[in-house]
């Protein structure tokens, strides 16, 4: 790990890397030709306001939506148009927006579903142990109904069915949406363990200023365009463009 | 202590508890009923136990799913139909149907056969027409199932050198499926349904009715996973359709059609399509109402009283009912358990204690 920290960013190995994606909703184009790129290790952030096309970037990663031109590279393999079920069994582990948990299902039912695909008993067993360390009231909830836990511990459990599956990337789509405050905090401390852990993480985030402040490079999204990408450090300097998207002057100073 | 837990969650017993219960009470229910020798109390108590079978089929689909499966009462009906041509004896065959295609005419099998046969054919023809309807959901889901009852409904009505056309198909013989019969169907299908939704194909299933995109994510296979438990669902839909023509004898296309399907409907969503359990009671419990209510039907008609066909309005009134104050049925998505009877049992404690 320590060395994983020590290597620059430009040695990494690329994981995931789309170029020129078009994606869209029947005739409606969401993303204009995005191109993105994730180093092994790394916290990249996509920021943008509502409709620019950040969730429309996840699930389409995920294989959820099939691209309209554009490729997907994913560990040396071309994953452009593959099924979800076909890019999970590869390793990217998508947590989608607005807790989508399994309501009528068990903590434990839950849990048992992000192992699918790569069930190994001994494995799962250790996974269970590490799931409850981070995350101490599924241990508690074990085997009640998911649609019972709080929104904050729904997240919860959302984030630690992807990890279940010991994803090579994690995308976590707007988890702090609609949490409380503390909750919001628990949330992002949680992303910064997983990093320390060595996880690959996509964030898509509202907050803009907040995951900058944790991520390793953010691209800023606008209109289904990239009108920013680099480190979180230069964003300021492309304050403009961000406060023009953003809509939220101080809070960008 | 997380390591009990986990591994009782996971532990043989607790996952036997329920269908063991439920299949206690179906026998010492139908040992107490044998043992009383009322022929018309054990006609109801068959009846009921064949028609569990029918309702823990429909839940394997419709329950884990949560997509209403119409066509399920045409998979009951090719099953009720297959399984009496395998057994019926050709001399039997050529007098009651003469029509019938010599090949069918030949076949003859034993009954236990003819059921699992009944179910094969059920299951082959879901497999052959089920995998674009998997691929639709929620309303379209339903009128395409819709649709495919229909078209089982016409054929079975119309296809005379098999299914007798819309004449009554009469099995003649003597009536196969027994009180035991019924009742070993039931504890045997009772254990399959409950170990179907707590397979990995049950558990895929349910995670596709949660959320559908969620499951994608997830590594589901929706399509696949939908299909093989619609095959599933269908193979023991026919084989309760085997021990429904087994037991009433005569049988035609129309018993196998919408009033069929409001009947297992009503006894999934009152008792809770989610469970087992759910499938269990609802059954009993609508056997129960509808016997009393049959009982009340013509003692009100001899009042005065033109009250033939307030079964059925009963009853739909009372589903209507249930949809609005408990739209999950009795049991919602929870099984008959010890855990679950103590939790109850504890609730109630703690209610009487706060009205103390």
């Amino acid at each position: 790990m320590s060395e994983l920290k020590t290597t620059s960013q430009e040695e990494r190995e690329v994981i995931l890397s789309a170029s020129d994606l078009h994606v869209g909703y029947g005739s409606v184009l969401a993303l204009h030709g995005v191109s993105l790129e994730i180093k092994k290790g790394e916290l990249v952030s996509i920021c943008g306001i509502n409709g620019s096309g950040k969730t429309t970037i996840m699930r389409t990663l995920a294989g959820v939506l099939k691209p309209k031109s554009g490729k997907i590279t994913f560990k040396g393999t071309d994953i452009t148009g593959k099924k979800p079920e076909q890019v999970h069994k590869l390793g990217v582990a998508l947590v989608p927006q607005g807790r989508e948990i399994f309501p009528s299902l068990t903590v434990a039912e839950n849990l048992r579903i992000g192992a699918f695909g790569c069930y190994k008993p001994a494995q799962y067993q250790k996974d269970l142990e590490t799931m409850f360390e981070l995350f101490p009231i599924l241990k508690e909830r074990y085997n009640q109904g998911g649609g019972l836990l709080s929104g904050g511990e729904q997240q919860m459990l959302a984030i630690a069915r992807g990890l279940m599956s010991n994803p090579d990337l994690l995308m976590l789509d707007e988890p702090s949406l609609g949490l409380s405050p503390n909750r919001v905090d628990q949330i992002f401390e949680l992303i910064e363990e997983l990093k320390s852990r060595g996880m690959t993480i996509l964030l898509v985030e509202q907050n803009a200023e907040r995951a900058a402040s944790i991520s390793d490079r953010v691209y800023l999204l606008s209109n289904g365009r990239v009108e920013f990408s680099g480190k979180a450090e230069d964003m300021a300097s492309a304050i403009d463009v961000a406060s023009l998207y953003m809509g939220g002057k101080e809070e960008v100073k | 202590m997380a390591k009990n837990r986990i591994k009782n969650n996971h532990g043989i017993s607790s996952k036997l508890s329920t269908p063991i219960m439920l299949s206690v009470i179906l026998v010492l229910v139908g040992y107490f009923i044998w043992w009383l020798n009322i022929p018309f109390v054990q006609d109801i108590y068959t009846s009921a136990a064949i028609t569990l079978v029918m309702v823990l089929g429909f839940q394997i689909f419709n329950g884990n799913s949560g997509i209403l499966s119409w066509s399920y009462v045409g998979f009951v009906g090719i099953g009720a139909f297959s399984s009496a041509i395998f057994s019926m004896t050709p001399q039997m065959k050529s007098m009651q149907m003469p029509e019938m295609y010599p090949f069918l005419v030949n076949i003859h099998v034993p009954f236990v056969v003819a059921l699992i046969l009944g179910a094969i054919v059920a299951a082959i023809i879901a497999a052959v027409v089920a995998w674009p309807m998997m691929k639709i959901s929620d309303d379209a889901g339903a009128i395409t199932q819709f649709a495919l009852l229909i078209v089982i409904h016409v054929i079975l009505a119309q296809w005379s050198k098999v299914t007798n056309g819309p004449r009554t198909f009469t099995l003649g013989g003597q009536t196969l499926t027994t009180i035991w019969v019924a009742m070993i169907s039931g504890v045997v299908v009772l254990f399959i349904a409950y170990f179907f939704k707590e397979s990995s194909l049950g558990l895929k299933l349910r995670a596709t009715r949660d959320d559908r995109y969620a499951a994608c994510s997830s590594g589901i296979d929706m399509v696949k996973t939908r299909y093989l438990s619609y095959i599933f669902s269908a193979a023991i839909g026919g084989f309760a359709g085997g021990l429904y023509s087994h037991y009433i004898l005569s049988i035609n296309a129309s018993a196998f059609y919408m009033t069929l399907l409001f009947n297992l409907l009503s006894m999934a969503v009152i008792g809770g399509k989610m469970s087992v359990s759910g499938a269990f009671f609802g059954t009993i419990l609508l056997t129960l109402a509808r016997q009393g209510l049959r009982q009340i039907e013509p003692v009100l008609t001899n009042m005065g009283v033109n009250a033939s066909g307030s079964t059925e309005i009963i009853v739909a009134v009372l589903m209507i009912v249930f949809l609005v104050f408990r739209a999950n049925g009795i049991m919602d998505r929870y099984e008959l358990s010890p855990s679950s009877l103590k939790s109850l049992f504890s609730r109630k404690k703690k209610a009487e204690k706060k009205s103390a």
